[in-house]
C-alpha cells in the first residue's frame, strides 16, 4: 500500500518535472521575438489595431503560461520534498551521514524557496508505548529543523510536530517496515 | 397498534444504546494463582412472563462479575443444590426472581442467601428497563462483595480505551466486563489516551485535528473543551485524584516535560526541573507522590517524586525500557510495561524497585496496563490473538480474561468508583 502510494507519488513528480521543462523552453523562446515588435508598429491602422490586441492576447497566454510553469517548478520541489523522509537508527534522534546529505539538498531548495513553509513530522516505529514515542517523534524533527536552521533556513518557516507511532509509512513487524518508519517527514505548504 | 408499541421499544432500546449493541467474547486462561478465592453459587433467576434478555441473563452476568472479581470463582448450579454447594465450599449463593412487566419494564429482586440456613444475607430489588438489566445486576454485585468483604466492588465500574473505527482511532467507554460500549470521540484525526476526570465526569484525551498532539476534555454527552493551549503539543495526561489537577507532558523543540494544570482556569505550571525528557505521570493513590518516566539515564526508565516535584528517585533498573508506570490503589506496588527483545510485557514491582514480579510473557506484546480502582485486577491491551484486544486480569497475573473484539482495541483505562462514598 505504501509502496504503491510512493510510486504514484514519485509518477507524478517526474512527469510534473518533465511538463515543467517542457513548458518553460518555449515560454521563454517568443518573448523576446514579440516583444520589441509591438512598440515598432506605431501608425495608426487596422492591421496595427488587429496586431495589437493579438499581441496582448499571446501577452495574456504567455504570462498565463509562465505563472504555470512556475506553479508547477514549485510543486515538482515541494514533491521533491516531500519524497525526501529522513531515517534513523531505533531509539535515536541522531542524523546519519546519509540523512545529513539528504537534508543539505533539502536545504538548498529551502533557502533559494523563501515561501515554503516546511513541517517536519517525527515518526518512531512501532516498538514501545504511544508516550515515549511522541517524545522521541519530537527529538527527531527537532534535530532536522535544527539542522536546516544551521543551515540558513528561516526559523519562521519551519514547524516540527511529533506523532510518535501514529502514522506508520509501511505497516509490518519486522526490521524493514520499521526502518522506514524511523524517519522525519516533510510537509510544505507555501506561503503566498 | 402492536407495531406501534414495537418500534417505540425499538427506538427507546437504540436511545438507551447510542452506539454499539455490546460485543461479547470471553476467553479465560486458568493461571496458576495465588490469590484465596471464594466458591459463591450461583443460581438461574426464577422467571415470571417470557423475558428476552438484551444480552445475557442475570446469573450469567453474576457468574462473569464474580470469576473476573478476583475474590470469588463461581459453583453454578440450575438450581439450589446443597450438596454441590457443599461440596465446593460455596456458603453463600446468588439468585432472584424476575418479574415482566406490562409496561416492557423487567423487575429484577436479586438476593444472597447463606446456603446452609437459606437465610437471606442481602436483598435488593430493581425495575428497569431489559437494556439497563446489566448495570442492574452489577449494581446488586457489588453490594453482595460490600456485604462479604466489606469492600466496594468493581462491577459497576467502566473502562475507556480506544478502538479503530472505519480506521480511525476512536476513543470508546464501556463497562468493565466489555459490554455496553459507547463511541465517546467522533473526529477523524487520531483519538488517543483517554483518562477519566475526578468524579467520572468525562474524560481527557488526545486528538490531532491540527495536526499535532493536543488535549481536550470531552463529557459523555460529546462536549469537547481544548485545553492548556497556550502550548503547542500536550499529551500523557494523568489525574489527580483528590484535586481534578492534570499532569501532563510538553514537548517544545526536543524537550518533553511534565507540566502541572488547572483544568478549569488553563493555567500549568512546569512541574519539574530535570535535563531529561518526561512522559507518563501517575499519581499516587493520595496524590502525595508522582511516578513518571524519564530517559535522563540514557534509557526510558521508571522514576518516583514527591508532590512539590522534589526528591527524585529512581524506580526500575532491571532492562533497557521500562514505562508507563502506575501506582496500585492499594499504594504498595507498581505496574508498569517493559521491552525486551521488541516484545511488551507487564511487571509488577515495590515501591522501591525489589520483588519483580513479570506478569505476562510468550503471548504477544502485552502493554498500557491499568488498576481496577478496588487494586484486584489489571486490564491492559495484548496483541496474542492477533490483533490488539483489551484483557483482564488479577494482579497475580492469573485469570486472563479477553473482554473485547473486532478491530483493533488498545490504551484501556479503568475509571474510578462511581459512588465516592460507600455503597450502602
Amino acid at each position: 500500500m505504501g509502496k504503491v502510494f510512493k510510486l504514484a507519488l514519485m509518477g507524478t513528480a517526474v512527469a510534473l518535472f518533465a511538463w515543467g521543462c517542457s513548458k518553460e523552453k518555449p515560454e521563454t523562446d517568443p518573448q523576446p521575438q514579440t516583444a520589441p515588435e509591438a512598440p515598432a508598429d506605431s501608425t495608426l491602422n487596422l492591421d496595427a489595431l488587429v496586431a495589437d490586441t493579438l499581441d496582448a492576447d499571446s501577452l495574456a497566454r504567455l504570462e498565463a503560461e509562465r505563472l504555470e510553469a512556475e506553479r508547477a517548478r514549485l510543486e515538482e520541489l515541494i514533491n521533491r520534498i516531500m519524497l525526501e523522509d529522513v531515517y534513523f537508527d531505533y531509539d535515536r534522534s541522531e542524523l546519519t551521514e546519509n540523512a545529513k546529505r539528504l537534508l543539505a539538498q533539502v536545504a538548498e531548495i529551502l533557502v533559494n524557496e523563501n515561501r515554503f513553509i516546511v513541517t517536519v513530522e517525527g515518526h518512531t516505529d512501532a516498538r514501545g508505548t504511544e508516550d515515549y514515542n511522541i517524545s522521541l517523534g519530537a527529538r527527531r524533527s527537532t534535530v532536522v529543523r535544527e539542522f536546516l536552521i544551521a543551515y540558513g533556513v528561516d526559523a519562521n518557516r519551519l514547524v516540527s510536530v511529533s506523532y510518535g507511532k501514529e502514522r506508520p509509512k509501511v505497516q509490518g513487524t519486522d526490521e524493514t517496515a520499521y526502518s522506514k518508519n524511523r524517519r522525519a517527514h516533510f510537509r510544505v505548504s507555501i506561503d503566498q | 397498534m402492536n407495531k406501534i408499541k414495537l418500534l417505540f421499544v425499538f427506538v427507546a432500546m437504540a436511545l438507551a444504546a447510542p452506539a454499539f449493541a455490546a460485543i461479547d467474547t470471553i476467553a479465560v486462561d486458568v493461571g496458576i494463582s495465588v490469590f484465596q478465592t471464594m466458591p459463591i453459587g450461583v443460581v438461574p433467576f426464577e422467571e415470571e412472563g417470557t423475558i428476552k434478555w438484551t444480552n445475557e441473563a442475570p446469573h450469567l452476568i453474576l457468574t462473569r462479575d464474580a470469576n473476573l472479581s478476583g475474590r470469588f470463582e463461581a459453583v453454578n448450579s440450575d438450581k439450589f443444590d446443597l450438596v454441590l454447594f457443599s461440596k465446593k465450599r460455596a456458603r453463600q449463593y446468588v439468585t432472584g426472581t424476575a418479574t415482566k412487566l406490562s409496561n416492557g419494564k423487567i423487575k429484577l429482586d436479586c438476593y444472597l442467601y447463606a446456603a446452609e440456613t437459606k437465610d437471606v444475607l442481602l436483598g435488593e430489588s430493581y425495575t428497569v428497563k431489559p437494556y439497563d438489566v446489566r448495570q442492574a445486576v452489577h449494581s446488586f454485585f457489588d453490594k453482595v462483595v460490600y456485604r462479604l468483604f466489606g469492600e466496594r466492588g468493581v462491577a459497576s465500574t467502566k473502562l475507556a480505551y480506544v478502538s479503530k473505527i472505519d480506521g480511525v482511532k476512536q476513543v470508546v467507554i464501556s463497562d468493565y466486563d466489555g459490554f455496553s460500549r459507547r463511541q465517546i470521540t467522533r473526529d477523524s484525526s487520531i483519538n488517543m489516551m483517554p483518562v477519566w476526570q475526578k468524579g467520572n465526569k468525562g474524560l481527557v484525551y488526545v486528538n490531532f485535528r491540527k495536526q499535532r498532539p493536543n488535549l481536550y476534555a470531552i463529557t459523555f454527552g460529546g462536549k469537547e473543551t481544548p485545553l492548556f493551549t497556550q502550548f503547542k503539543q500536550t499529551f500523557s495526561p494523568a489525574v489527580n485524584p483528590k484535586t481534578g489537577e492534570l499532569l501532563f507532558s510538553v514537548t517544545e523543540g526536543a524537550k518533553t516535560e511534565l507540566y502541572r494544570g488547572d483544568m478549569k482556569t488553563g493555567s500549568a505550571q512546569k512541574f519539574l526541573h530535570l535535563k531529561s525528557n518526561q512522559v507518563s505521570p501517575s499519581w499516587s493513590p493520595f496524590a502525595s507522590e508522582v511516578l513518571f518516566t524519564s530517559d535522563r539515564g540514557g534509557s526510558p526508565q521508571v522514576y518516583a517524586v514527591g508532590k512539590d516535584g522534589t526528591d527524585v528517585r529512581r524506580i526500575t533498573y532491571m532492562g533497557h525500557y521500562n514505562e508507563r508506570a502506575s501506582w496500585s490503589p492499594d499504594g504498595d506496588r507498581i505496574v508498569y510495561t517493559s521491552m525486551d527483545d521488541g516484545k511488551m510485557n507487564i511487571y509488577t514491582c515495590a515501591l522501591d524497585g525489589t520483588d519483580i514480579i513479570q506478569l505476562t510473557s510468550n503471548a504477544g506484546n502485552n502493554e498500557h496496563p491499568t488498576w481496577s480502582p478496588d487494586g484486584k485486577l489489571i486490564a491492559f491491551a495484548s496483541d496474542r490473538g492477533g490483533n490488539y484486544q483489551i484483557y483482564i486480569m488479577r494482579k497475580d497475573g492469573s485469570g486472563v480474561t479477553r473482554i473485547t473484539n473486532g478491530s483493533e482495541n488498545t490504551s484501556p483505562t479503568w475509571s474510578w468508583f462511581f459512588d465516592e462514598k460507600k455503597v450502602k
